[in-house]
């Protein structure tokens, strides 16, 4: 059987698509700080009560602190987690990091990519050109120095990251899972070719010929599962569709820095919801306005 | 009569650190040095690479500053975007010039510590973490270091709670030691003054804000401190109507500002005289 995902409908349901993903999965994340994140595939996760997950990617938000909020992470091997100078520290990262339930294993974006090129290229090692004298170094002990047989050089040398399964938003795709993405790619391109697999969301569903003509990003022969989920990146933005949903961001910060029950009542009525019933209350309709004027796109960030 | 806030002269500041014709680059979480390098290349470094943290986009066009780093307000209009992995082989070969950084913490040899206070695996507050600054300050070609909260006294210490970026020297030793090509930090900007490094690596107090003395320093700042007052090579010298026009046109919605506590926000000044 192939390493790849051949031929076929890959469409499946939201529910589908997230089983894929195993309890203590290394989980890779897509998207980047709040853009085209894969919430509905992380609302699903929780629902489902997945636990132990093992979570790898460069800069993140919601979809991280989401996970860990509701107790699915075991492992976070992200390079930042939080909301930016625009609402801060990402709470239950801070309090599961405090409290040390989640084993926090910062990387640096540059070492996952070297690592992912290793995973790539069938390769046991690469070396990277920093990381020596920090403190990163020490949080890893799968790393290792050696020199260079060329230069004498002493580098990190860093190990192959093979994500059992990628997680991707994606704005459009086809029902072989190809998908279309805006830049920045940030690592999608990365993650999906190192992992087994590429489970994805889109907001629609088209005729391959219309996909190809936007252009392939990555193509269904990585990807083994595509749901169709409308606004499924919500809260975090994807263009053109939609902008970043400031007002939601600060409400689930609110709710997840105070914790209990009012982490419970925003778990309640925005993630043990259908997404059916979850876009019709949010609205993410509204998040459209940003192409209307650039006082219109401002008004989204106020 | 000109008036300006600390806001405005402080990304001014971070902007004048910026030499024409060289390949800029900011971090994410970072709307001070954002700014600033949208001044630089509208003022005088019309020519510099502008590379976009987050986005990854060359020379943008910003429609305005959004509050969050990847976001298409920065980059809709960009001739080109680079991949990530463009970005950071750029970086870590060394054909990035400068880079922007900062950090809960700064230490005297300008390294800076974004992942935890109380150290790691137990912090007592866990930052956001360092994106690509573990690898990428030792190849970028110097660093522009900088703080906004530097008054509160916590921020510039002795000691790291845990090292992320590298300044001039680590407990293994100096960046040569480590064999480190990149030039590693050339100024410390903070909303009391201007620092560069020494023959040791070790920050110098070069020039402070019009409303500042040398004894606020020294009782903020928690490593011993050098001080050679001579003006910074004026890189807090009162902004010009032009760099003015420029923050405000780029930053309509006062992104910079978040960065600073409120106190900080109320310092405004003239060139007749200091108003407060």
């Amino acid at each position: 059987m192939s390493a790849f995902h051949l031929g076929g409908d890959k469409r499946v349901p939201l529910a589908e698509a997230a089983a894929r993903v195993g309890d203590g999965a290394l989980v890779a994340l897509g998207g980047g700080l709040c853009a085209r994140l894969p919430m509905a595939l992380v609302r699903e996760l929780v629902r489902q009560g997945r636990r132990g997950l093992h979570l790898v990617g460069s800069a993140h938000s919601i979809d991280v602190d989401l996970l860990i909020a509701t107790g699915a992470v075991a492992v976070c091997e992200e390079s930042y987690v939080g909301f930016e100078q625009d609402l801060g520290l990402a709470p239950a990262f801070r309090r599961a990091a405090r409290e040390g339930t989640v084993e926090i294993r910062e990387s640096c974006c540059a070492t996952i990519l070297a690592q992912l090129r290793a995973a790539e290229a069938g390769v046991p090692f690469t070396p990277v050109r920093g990381i020596k004298g920090t403190d990163i170094e020490g949080l890893h002990p799968e790393y290792a120095r050696m020199t260079c047989p060329f230069t004498g050089e002493e580098l990190v040398v860093v190990p192959p990251l093979r994500p059992d399964v990628t997680l991707l938003h994606a704005p459009v795709g086809d029902a072989h899972g190809n998908l279309h993405l805006d830049q920045p790619f940030v690592l999608d391109e990365r993650f999906a070719h190192a992992s087994a697999q590429v489970v994805a969301t889109v907001d629609r569903i088209v005729p391959t010929a219309e996909l190809v003509t936007s252009g392939v990003v990555v193509p269904g022969h990585l990807v083994s599962a595509v749901a169709e989920v409308p606004y499924g990146a919500h809260p975090s933005s994807c263009y053109p569709g939609y902008a970043y949903d400031r007002p939601h961001l600060a409400a689930y910060l609110a709710a997840a820095t105070a914790g209990g029950t009012a982490l419970d009542e925003y778990l309640a009525r925005y993630v043990a919801v259908d997404e059916d019933t979850y876009v019709k209350d949010v609205d993410p309709g509204r998040l459209a306005s940003w192409s209307e004027s650039t006082a219109a796109w401002q008004e989204l960030f106020r | 009569m000109s008036a300006w806030s600390l806001d405005e002269a402080f990304v001014v500041a971070l902007a004048r650190t910026i030499a024409d014709r060289e390949a800029v680059f900011h971090g994410f979480a970072s709307p001070c040095a954002q700014v600033a390098m949208h001044v630089a290349k509208r003022t005088h470094a019309p020519d510099c690479l502008l590379i976009e943290g987050a986005t990854y986009a060359v020379d943008p066009v910003p429609v305005f500053v959004p509050p969050t780093g990847n976001d298409l307000a920065l980059h809709r209009d960009a001739v080109y975007r680079m991949r990530f992995e463009e970005f950071f082989d750029a970086a870590c070969r060394g054909a990035v010039d400068r880079m922007f950084l900062s950090g809960g913490q700064i230490d005297g040899y300008g390294s800076t510590n974004v992942t935890a206070i109380g150290g790691m695996p137990h912090p007592k507050i866990k930052l956001g973490g360092g994106g690509g600054g573990g690898n990428i300050s030792a190849s970028i070609g110097a660093l522009t270091v900088w703080t906004s909260r530097h008054r509160a006294g916590r921020t510039l210490v002795a000691d790291l709670d845990f090292l992320t970026d590298l300044g001039h020297r680590t407990r293994e030793g100096t960046r040569a030691e480590l064999g480190y090509t990149g030039g590693g930090p050339q100024w410390l900007v903070t909303e009391l003054g201007a620092f560069d490094f020494d023959d040791e690596g070790h920050a110098r107090l070069r020039a402070l804000w019009p409303d500042v003395t040398v004894d606020d320093v020294a009782a903020a700042t928690g490593f011993a401190l050098r001080v050679a007052l001579d003006g910074a090579d004026g890189l807090l010298d009162p902004p010009s109507e032009a760099e003015l026009a420029a923050v405000r046109a780029v930053d309509p919605l006062g992104v910079r500002r978040s960065e600073f506590a409120d106190p900080e926000l109320a310092r405004t000044f003239s060139t007749a005289a200091v108003v407060s």
